[in-house]
């Protein structure tokens, strides 16, 4: 997509890489953590991680399996929040420390049958060994989080603010809220192999962080989180590729430095000194 | 047929090994004033919640609007205004008071469609009734207890219920912002609208005839009209009466 900006391919392809997992995970992360849902990240990464393991262990395309896990877990969180009664965020400890176990099960087992595993890439990402139709199925993945904020942006917003307070004015916000993890639990397992289980928590909560220190509503938070991914993801990119640094980590400490600053210069906690 | 029908509703929370409210049999009309008044802990929270559908109905029969509560609840919610006892907004919310009022129009929409001129102007409607025009561009976080308190009560007035639930509403307004809101509700009671109270406080109740129900351990007991002046001393006697 990018090929006529960039000329060599892997650069490229680790550039588009990133701009939609940016994109994708960012504007996400909008609404994650407005809902304090930030254990989500973790949980559904570890949820991928598990289910890679397992496509490996099988010997089926890891990255099915991760996306078919992730949607499997997404599709319990509701339902178990529901039923015992627990927060969101309860239910999602639980299930992160199942993930966990069952890749590290099935890791460890197969180092025992002498399959050799290396779970690097899972944990930390290969941004410059991706297929092309990986990125195209991030850039849809990218496309249907937009759409999906798009179509449902009034029952995201009430959700947002206030979820007893959408339900009491009679909205489904169960709908919104499931497709909503679906969406997170697909984007997730995308990402996997771009930036990793454990860095993609960063995507997923710091740029959200960065535009809420200086966004007053919800509509310029979606336009600058994702913009400012964007930016220090392509970045990050090339300043890895021209450092010879590891991409994923460098970007995310970039973003993560971009988080510090943002905190300094917010005009948010700016206290008036006038008198009048 | 009453707008409000319950009858005989146990309702319980998953893990309780006995139901909050217990063999209820209620009926409120079109117009009425209904105080719901009794001790800590009596139900009278979980009655409101039983009425919208958000608490689950065990044994009984409720009718709301003439919807069964059990099996439509959330077409119910869209006819009910509920203005929750506990909210707590944190001052970073990136929502002004307007976009809140706003949203009080959203479960009547339905999902996918967007807000018409209509909706605006309901909204607007809302905000000048409940004298918050000067709030409006404001974030709600960064309102204070009883500012939030009346941003939700143009939530839900701009709703435009067909019934209006509240608890505790006048809990962090002034004496002269409960006055005035009281004056709103007495409108509503006028125009047909039944509001259903939970509360504490009975002062500054309006001078109509008051429909009274007293609770007590998920129970009715006391149903009756009296006059508002009459309220406090009945809801005194009834919880003492049972406390003894």
């Amino acid at each position: 997509m990018l090929e006529p900006l960039i000329p060599n391919n892997v650069v490229c392809h680790a550039v588009e890489a990133m701009v939609f997992a940016s994109i994708a995970c960012s504007i996400l992360g909008v609404v994650i953590s407005r809902m304090n849902l930030s254990s989500i990240g973790f949980t559904m990464s570890h949820a991928a991680f598990a289910g890679a393991s397992i496509g490996m262990f099988l010997g089926t395309s890891a990255q099915m399996a991760a996306i078919a896990f992730s949607v499997g877990v997404a599709a319990l969180i509701g339902p178990i929040s529901d039923k015992a009664k627990m927060a969101a965020d309860a239910t999602l400890g639980v299930l992160f420390a199942l993930c966990m176990a069952i890749a590290i099960f099935l890791i460890s087992y197969m180092q025992y049958l002498g399959k050799g595993l290396s779970a690097s890439a899972l944990l930390f990402g290969d941004v410059i060994s991706l297929y092309r139709e990986e990125i195209y199925a991030l850039a849809a993945v990218s496309l249907l989080t937009i759409i999906f904020v798009l179509l449902f942006y009034k029952e995201i917003c009430a959700i947002m603010f206030n979820m007893k307070i959408a339900q009491a004015s009679g909205m489904r916000v169960n709908v919104v809220y499931y497709i909503l993890l679906f969406i997170i639990a697909i984007s997730v397992a995308l990402c996997l192999n771009i930036v990793g289980g454990l860095l993609i928590f960063v995507w997923l909560v710091t740029p959200a962080s960065i535009a809420s220190q200086f966004c007053f509503d919800v509509k310029s938070m979606f336009i600058l989180a994702p913009l400012v991914a964007l930016f220090v993801s392509a970045f990050g990119v090339w300043a890895g590729f021209e450092f010879t640094l590891p991409i994923a980590p460098l970007v995310a400490l970039l973003l993560t430095g971009t988080f510090g600053l943002a905190v300094l210069l917010s005009t948010k906690r700016k206290i008036t000194t006038r008198r009048h | 047929m009453s707008i409000i029908e319950l009858e005989g509703i146990y309702t319980a929370y998953e893990g309780d090994d006995k139901p909050i409210i217990k063999d209820l049999t209620l009926r409120i009309d079109r117009g009425e004033y209904v105080v719901i008044g009794g001790p800590n802990s009596a139900g009278k929270t979980t009655l409101l919640e039983s009425i919208n559908g958000l608490v689950k109905i065990t044994h009984g029969r409720a009718t709301v609007c003439g919807l069964d509560v059990g099996r439509k609840g959330h077409e119910v919610r869209k006819k009910v205004g509920y203005v929750v006892q506990n909210f707590y907004f944190d001052p970073f919310t990136p929502f002004t008071t307007e976009q809140v009022v706003m949203m009080g129009r959203y479960g009547r929409l339905g999902l996918l469609k967007r807000p018409s001129e209509a909706d605006y102007r309901a909204a607007e409607r809302a905000i000048r009734l409940v004298g918050i025009e000067d709030l409006a561009q404001k974030t709600i976080g960064t309102l204070s207890g009883g500012q939030q308190q009346k941003v939700m009560i143009a939530h839900n007035l701009a709703k435009e219920p067909e019934v209006l639930l509240l608890d505790e509403p006048f809990s962090n307004l002034d004496f002269s912002a409960r006055e005035y809101l009281q004056g709103i509700l007495l409108g509503l009671v006028k125009g047909g609208t039944p509001i259903v109270t939970v509360s504490h406080a009975f002062d500054g109740l309006p001078d109509i005839r008051i429909h009274l129900v007293v609770m007590n351990d998920g129970r009715i007991t006391k149903d009756i009209e009296c006059s508002s002046r009459s309220v406090e001393d009945i809801v005194r006697e009834s919880s003492f009466k049972r406390a003894m």
